[in-house]
């Protein structure tokens, strides 16, 4: 019995993905757990693995192209099966009477089976309580459900609480959403994000980069240049951080503070907390907690804040949701610690960890790659002493953690080393002054180097 | 109750006594030879030949039911078979006396009365006529097959006929008498007068009771049979039945050229066995089927005991009591003695009676015993007995063949053209009126009526020029439409009769015919006993018969006691029939409040529930009238319900008030009483009013505009505006006073899930009365829904009523305690 496979649907917000590469060729015959194709969001790669075996009877998509999620995108049977009714260019409207009823009919409850799971997926995954038309109301106008606050029975989300979205004038069309980090300028109707303000389809590498080297004639002039397209993700990047930079009034401010406790404290960790689990709990982590803390302090909600409708709403998050610069194979990702200011120190750092980690393998649940209120860079493992991060908008401030280098002090007359690291904030000088971001650099400094108090406090 | 019956203590208190005339058994004794001369020698061989033909037809189905084979054709019929054999002399002795005009209804033993009946009108109708009844039956159809076998005489063709369309029938072939959507209990050809048999035990007491009104009340010719069995004098139907075709009225009150009884024969095929229950000294105590007709009136019933094994006393005990009947002295009752050979079914191994009784009673073989008189009175020889046995078996052979041909008898591929019996599940008419030119029996011009005259000063529109109510005395009220669908009806269809409990005089329990009483002659509107099952069977035989009835349950709680007749009799015959039948039976049910347990109750789920019944429940004064008129015009059942706590309204929505002239309202067309944009809430009758009350607080309270539609019609049911409504406000309350559990409203609930699940922002929610006995009146706000358990029931369940505080546990946890002891 041929059977369709459909491009999965990778999380709720998730409306298309691009097949990257097809790794099977019509005729090939195929394994269960064989590759069959990769595919990506803008935020995340993935690879699909046949779960029958058969001989590829047909492809309907090349690579590059942009599929909606749950449509057939390819047929595996046994040679000499037809494929045809399975073909989503054909159109839905093949009427049911032409194909051989008892042939057809099997494969038709197959493949729709087949799309119930996958359509039933992000239930699974997705912990909100929504109604139908609420997610459909979210759908079809952009709305970013990850901000919603859920005011139907029972925490479910509702009609009105998308409404309310839509009115607070986050809007990025269903299709584009799923390649959309924010900072780029729409041009779709009012003024949404849309697919086509994201570049959809990579070109073809060309062949150049590929082929081996010709021998070089040295000291003749040559030009040996080569071209190659930008990933998805690399252009979002850029589009993104350049809108930043231009589009915002953004400058650092920079602090110290003496890391003597918060050593200490990841001492103790390491070497003490292997029976509570807590051993692999890094620096990092414990400046992300501390940071949570700091910025819910409601002095310095400013920082914890979107700037939105072109600089003229602030909206203000309730908790602390904070974005986690990771670097990947495949460029910068972000994900989002939601809530983290109400977490423990140990829930956070096994959050970040797995969110990493998913990251890492491009597994990464894209509705995890947005939502963030503020967002923490450490480059510090590279030895970067300082540097200026770049705000991703709408968020107002990103905090830059440097390498702990030795820093020196009078005390008593006398120079004392003692463990230095460097905090960089950069922040919308539209949405605060330099004094309230000064002091959120003070407080998180304070509030770092009297660590063990804020762990007391909880 | 009439005043013209002066209820005298001086005579009802004083002594005497009651006295019985004595019961005939078995007089008649004669033979064929005694017979001589009162007969032509081809009337006897037909009666002998008739009786061949059912006893082959019955031995053939009993021979493929136990060897799968019938002279060596195999064939399985897994449809059931209840045949008559050894019941073929009183079913011939009883057609040979009926006219084509008379109408008999029998039971689901009743292949042999269908045949006799349907060779005696073949032997009375003339061959034109038969070719005209033949050849337009069912397109043809059935005519198409008889008329390629091979035939010397019309008649011949007729009896091929009759052969072919009753087997492909019990075959479930499309050439049947029915399309084979009747079968085997259910066979029937009303151009022969051959009307519905009836797979409920008693089933064809009350109906034939109604045909036989139809009759009396259309002064139509013939009369009406009954073929029951000596078992189904068990059941309260039939009791009902028989009494209520005795009623006094008739004689004493209806008018001068309606005087006399039905014309109603009720034959007890007295087989001795109600399947294996012997009525005699073991299930019953009357001795006698013939004792019944004492009980009943002072003729007795004219009731007397015949030997059903002799065709020629049946045929003169038919002839005396024919003549009774065309006398005015109806109705009468027989009790046919005669035995079932064979088995109340194939599976039944005769573990109740012995094999030498079996063995006696063939001993006397009636078949057997006339032909020995035939040729010993010399009206025919051996020779031509045998050649009438020979004509038989070839017939029915035969048609056998035919019948069992897929090529020539195909089935209805259902799966293919679900439509082929979907269509036949409502006929849909517009009939103005059954009697034809008839003009209608009235005492008065319609505008003589008093209550017309006083309902025309009455205000047609709800409030006065300053918005206010107009008082109740003043304001033309619900009970006032209907009243004015009726009457216009009953003016313009003369077939139109009604009956019920005290429908006239009192005009009805809650005055709806107040006025009709002067309008109306006894013979279209009477009183019928508190007989539920015989006032609805009686309304579904006078619909078969031709006519037009209205009648009326004056709770809805006593659908109960006419469970068979509503669900199994009206629901059923017209598609039964592939609509050769028509039912436009309009039966009026008062939804009740105030009485407690038993008089309270919502019952529009059960007839929604069952197949075949149009439902309505209007809850103002011109949707009333509009769905009252589109009733009565129909051709279809109608269960129209009403509700007792609104018989008063006046028009609240319909502007510029009910008009005066005549309208219809066509059933499967909500109405959106006032529309909104937040919230839709769904009204089934009177709970409207409440519903109205909440959608107010709704606007008053929270700013919430509620759309609010008013079902008015269950089946069909307008799914469209209510889907059109819910993809607007993605929200919707359904409320009705009957009981959750089941409810029509919870049905509605899960059809609008389905259909628009992508639109909805909470679940369809029902808000119902509570699945317990309705209390007393006093507690009754605790019971039927209020507007306090709407707004609870959008708070809790669809959205947050900011300051709401519910009077009604609308947790989870009571749910599912509820739901975990029955409640």
């Amino acid at each position: 019995m041929a059977t369709p496979i459909i491009m999965p649907r990778q999380g709720n917000t998730v409306e298309s993905c691009i097949i990257t590469k097809w790794n099977k060729k019509v005729g090939d015959p195929v394994a269960v757990g064989d590759i069959l194709f990769a595919y990506e969001t803008d935020k995340a790669a993935f690879e699909e693995e046949a779960k029958e075996a058969g001989t590829v009877l047909q492809i309907f998509f090349e690579e590059g192209d942009d599929v909606p999620c749950l449509t057939n995108v390819m047929v595996i049977g046994n040679p000499g099966e037809s494929f045809a009714e399975f073909d989503p260019k054909a159109g839905s409207a093949a009427p049911a009477e032409a194909a051989p009823a008892a042939e057809a009919a099997p494969a038709e409850e197959a493949a729709s089976a087949e799309a119930q799971e996958a359509a039933e997926a992000p239930v699974v995954i997705g912990e909100m309580k929504i109604s139908p038309r609420a997610r459909n109301l979210a759908e079809k106008s952009g709305a970013d459900l990850s901000k919603v606050v859920p005011t139907g029975p029972e925490g479910r989300v509702i009609a009105r609480d998308v409404q309310k979205l839509i009115d607070s004038g986050l809007l990025v069309t269903a299709a584009a959403r799923a390649g959309y980090q924010g900072g780029v300028e729409g041009t779709g109707l009012g003024g949404r994000v849309s697919l086509k303000d994201l570049e959809k389809k990579p070109e073809a590498a060309p062949a150049a980069a590929a082929a081996p080297a010709a021998p070089v004639e040295l000291g003749q002039p040559v030009d040996d240049s080569y071209t190659e397209p930008m990933s998805n993700m690399r252009k979002v990047i850029a589009k993104a951080m350049m809108t930043s930079l231009s589009s915002m009034a953004q400058l650092t401010h920079n602090i110290s503070y003496d890391a003597t406790e918060v050593q200490n404290a990841r001492r103790l960790f390491k070497e003490k907390g292997e029976k509570f689990g807590m051993e692999k709990i890094s620096i990092n982590d414990i400046i992300m907690y501390v940071v949570a803390r700091t910025l819910a302090m409601p002095e310095h909600k400013a920082l914890n804040a979107n700037l939105i409708d072109d600089g003229k709403t602030m909206k203000y998050f309730r908790g602390v949701h904070l974005g986690m610069a990771v670097d990947t194979d495949r460029g910068l990702m972000v994900p989002t610690i939601f809530n983290a200011d109400k977490m423990t120190l140990k829930e956070l750092s096994a959050t970040a960890k797995r969110l990493a980690k998913e990251c890492k393998e491009g597994k990464i649940n894209p509705d995890y790659l947005q939502g963030a209120s503020f967002t923490v860079s450490n480059i510090g493992s590279l030895g970067i002493e300082s540097f200026t991060p770049v705000v991703n908008p709408p968020q107002t401030g990103i905090l830059g953690v440097c390498a702990i280098t030795d820093g020196v002090r009078v005390v008593n007359g006398e120079i004392k080393v003692y463990p230095k690291m460097t905090l960089s904030l950069s922040y919308d000088h539209r949405a605060l002054d330099g004094t309230p971001a000064s002091k959120f650099l003070v407080d998180l400094k304070n509030n770092l180097e009297a660590f063990t108090l804020m762990l007391a406090r909880g | 109750m009439s005043k013209q019956l002066f209820v005298d203590p001086n005579v009802v208190r004083a002594p005497g006594k009651i006295t019985f005339t004595d019961i005939p058994v078995n007089t008649y004794q004669k033979k064929v030879k005694d017979e001589l001369g009162n007969f032509t020698p081809e009337q006897f061989k037909n009666i002998y030949r008739d009786m061949l033909v059912l006893r082959e037809f019955e031995t053939m189905i009993q021979l493929i039911k136990t060897t799968s084979e019938y002279c060596g054709v195999p064939y399985t019929h897994p449809g059931p078979a209840h045949l008559g054999i050894g019941q073929e002399a009183n079913a011939v002795g009883e057609a040979f006396c009926l006219d084509v005009e008379d109408m008999i209804f029998g039971s689901h033993r009743s292949h042999c009365d269908i045949l006799a009946k349907g060779l005696s009108a073949i032997e009375k109708l003339d061959d034109d006529k038969l070719l005209e009844i033949m050849k337009t039956f069912l397109d043809g159809k059935t005519y198409a097959v008889a008329e390629k076998e091979p035939h010397e005489t019309v008649k011949d063709l007729a009896i091929n006929f009759l052969l072919y369309g009753a087997m492909a029938e019990i075959f479930a072939r499309e050439t049947g008498f029915n399309r084979g959507l009747g079968g085997s209990m259910h066979t029937f050809f009303t151009p022969f007068g051959i009307y519905p048999n009836n797979a409920i035990v008693g089933g064809s007491g009350t109906i034939a009771m109604g045909a036989a009104l139809y009759k009396k009340i259309n002064r139509k010719p013939g009369i009406v049979v009954a073929n029951l069995g000596d078992g189904s004098l068990g059941r309260g139907p039939v009791l009902e039945a028989l009494n209520m075709s005795c009623m006094g009225q008739i004689n004493e009150l209806w008018g001068d050229d309606m005087k006399g009884g039905l014309p109603l024969m009720f034959n007890i095929i007295n087989n001795q066995y109600g399947m294996g229950g012997q009525t005699v000294g073991e299930t019953m105590g009357y001795d006698a089927p013939a004792r019944m007709g004492a009980g009943f009136t002072a003729t007795q019933m004219h009731a007397e005991r015949v030997d059903g094994w002799n065709p020629l006393a049946v045929i003169d005990a038919y002839k005396r009591k024919k003549k009774l009947l065309a006398e005015g002295k109806g109705p009468c009752l027989l009790d046919v003695v005669t035995y079932r050979m064979s088995g109340h079914s194939p599976s039944d191994s005769s573990s109740y009676r012995t094999k030498e009784e079996i063995e006696a009673w063939w001993a006397q073989d009636p078949i057997v015993e006339y032909r020995k008189q035939l040729v010993e009175a010399g009206v025919a020889t051996e020779d031509e007995c045998d050649a009438i046995v020979k004509y038989v078996k070839d017939a029915i052979l035969r048609n056998f063949k035919l019948a069992i041909d897929d090529e020539v008898s195909p089935r209805m591929n259902l799966d293919k053209n679900p439509d082929e019996l979907a269509d036949m599940m409502f006929t849909n008419g517009h009939v103005e009126s059954f009697g034809g030119d008839t003009k209608p029996d009235v005492n008065m011009p319609m505008e003589e009526c008093p209550r017309v005259q006083a309902i025309a000063k009455k205000e047609r529109w709800g409030f006065d020029e300053s918005g206010k109510p107009v008082s109740k005395n003043k304001v033309y009220q619900l009970r006032d439409g209907l009243f004015e669908a009726i009457i216009d009806r009953f003016y313009k269809d003369s077939t139109l009769a009604s009956w019920g409990e005290d429908v006239r005089d009192w005009g009805g329990a809650f005055a709806v015919y107040r006025g009709l009483t002067e309008a109306l002659p006894y013979h279209r509107l009477f009183n019928s006993p508190i007989s539920e099952s015989a006032i609805v069977g009686g309304a579904v035989g006078y619909a078969m018969a031709g006519g037009r009835a209205l009648v009326e349950l004056m709770y809805c709680d006593f659908l109960a006691c006419a469970g068979d007749e509503v669900f199994n009799q009206m629901a059923k015959w017209q598609a039964m029939s592939a609509d050769i039948i028509k039912m436009p039976v309009v039966l009026r049910v008062s939804v009740g409040s105030k009485y407690g347990a038993q008089h309270s109750q919502d019952w529009s789920a059960l007839v929604t529930h069952i197949p075949g019944l149009k439902a309505a429940f209007p809850a103002t004064p011109y949707d009333a009238k509009g769905l009252m008129a589109s009733a009565l015009a129909g051709t279809d059942p109608v269960v129209f319900f009403e509700s007792q706590r609104i018989y008063d309204v006046g028009e609240q929505f319909h502007e510029g008030g009910v008009p005066a002239e005549y309208y219809e309202i066509p059933f499967g067309k909500a109405d959106i009483k006032r529309p909104g944009k937040d919230i839709t809430i769904l009204s089934f009758g009177a709970v409207l009013y409440r519903v109205l009350k909440a959608a107010d607080e709704l606007k008053a309270k929270y700013g919430m505009e509620a759309e609010i539609i008013d079902a008015r019609t269950l089946v069909p049911f307008d799914y469209e505006t209510v889907l059109e409504s819910v993809k607007k406000t993605g929200r919707l309350v359904i409320v009705t006073d009957a009981c959750e559990r089941g409810s029509f409203a919870s049905e509605v609930a899960r059809q609008i899930t389905e259909m628009g699940f992508d639109y909805l922002d909470a679940t369809p929610t029902v808000v119902a009365s509570r699945n317990w006995i309705t209390p007393a009146h006093e507690l009754e706000e605790s019971f039927f829904p209020q507007p306090s358990w709407i707004l609870d029931a959008i708070d809790a369940k669809i959205v947050p009523l900011k300051g709401h505080t519910r009077v009604t546990n609308q947790t989870l946890n009571e749910k599912l305690r509820n739901e975990r002891r029955g409640v």
